[in-house]
């Protein structure tokens, strides 16, 4: 009986921040799937479920080999550093509408810590605010096992509003990042390619 | 048991943070084309995990957390798109 009460509890103070973090993502308990890693969400991370990429996307690897990160037609690679692999497609003025990055693991990047480790990276280096909207652990990625961040920052060039997903995924050979992101006022279009993307990652 | 006395280890561990503060800004500021190699713990105070591509740092201890903003934006550090007011990639240190 306690137990259900608790769990009650749980479900309401969930259903609570979903609501006040919005983004249009509700589903929490069913995300999670078993894996090595303790499992620990914040409330709002969607569904996760890894699967191949549609027949028509593009494969592009890492270039140490420890991942492939799948995209659609509609994104072209980009210029970026050397061990990683970018991917976008850009509006008129040069804006970035879709932008997809893996990056092999380079600092002290974490599966347990990862949604923190994150956020802390974006305040460092990139952005001048930014907020945590879901996150979960322990994601059975396509050849390993993942934790992910949906968050939202403003870049500190230009002000943009990003939101984006990103991921540290723990393959048999190496960990790698793996990051999906757009223009927060266009999330909702672009949310399920990106997460489309991040669900067809596979490492080794 | 201790091989050190307790005061002159004190001070031995504060001389080393500040040694190895000086060494940190010197890596935060760098610029080039080439991303320079990660600190050993870029960001000592976060909890790591290890993992099989985990790099056992030498001095965990010693490397400060760079602090404000050590990638000169405007095209600056590594020249990425997150560096000219694009998205952040997934590197873990630029």
């Amino acid at each position: 009986m306690a137990t259900r009460t608790r769990r009650r509890r749980v479900l309401i103070a969930a259903a609570a921040l979903a609501a006040a973090v919005g983004g249009g993502a509700a589903v929490l308990a069913a995300s999670v799937q078993p894996g090595p890693s303790p499992v620990r969400a914040v409330p709002g991370f969607p569904r996760f479920l890894a699967q191949a990429a549609p027949a028509s996307w593009r494969g592009l690897g890492l270039p140490d080999r420890s991942a492939v990160l799948y995209y659609p037609p509609a994104l072209h690679p980009i210029p970026g550093d050397t061990d990683a692999i970018s991917v976008a497609s850009r509006g008129p003025a040069g804006t970035y509408l879709l932008y997809l990055n893996a990056t092999p693991r380079q600092g002290a990047e974490s599966l347990r810590h990862w949604a923190a480790f994150r956020l802390h990276l974006l305040r460092e280096d990139d952005a001048s605010s930014v907020h945590l909207d879901a996150a979960a652990t322990g994601l059975a990625f396509r050849g390993g096992t993942g934790s992910c961040v949906i968050d939202d920052y403003v870049s500190r060039i230009g002000a943009h509003h990003y939101r984006e997903i990103a991921c540290l995924v723990q393959g048999q050979a190496g960990a790698s990042v793996v990051v999906g992101a757009a223009p927060a006022s266009q999330w909702a279009q672009a949310r399920p390619v990106l997460e489309r993307a991040v669900a067809a990652y596979r490492v080794r | 048991m201790s091989f050190i006395p307790k005061h002159r280890a004190v001070v031995l561990g504060l001389l080393a943070v500040s040694l190895a503060g000086c060494g940190g800004a010197a890596a935060a500021t760098h610029v080039g084309g080439t991303k320079p190699p990660p600190p050993a713990t870029a960001k000592a105070h976060m909890p790591v995990q290890q993992t099989p591509a985990a790099v056992k740092p030498s001095h965990p201890a010693m490397t400060p957390t760079p602090a404000g903003n050590p990638i000169p934006q405007g095209n600056g550090g590594d020249h990425d798109v997150d560096n000219n007011g694009g998205p952040s990639d997934g590197d873990g240190n630029l």
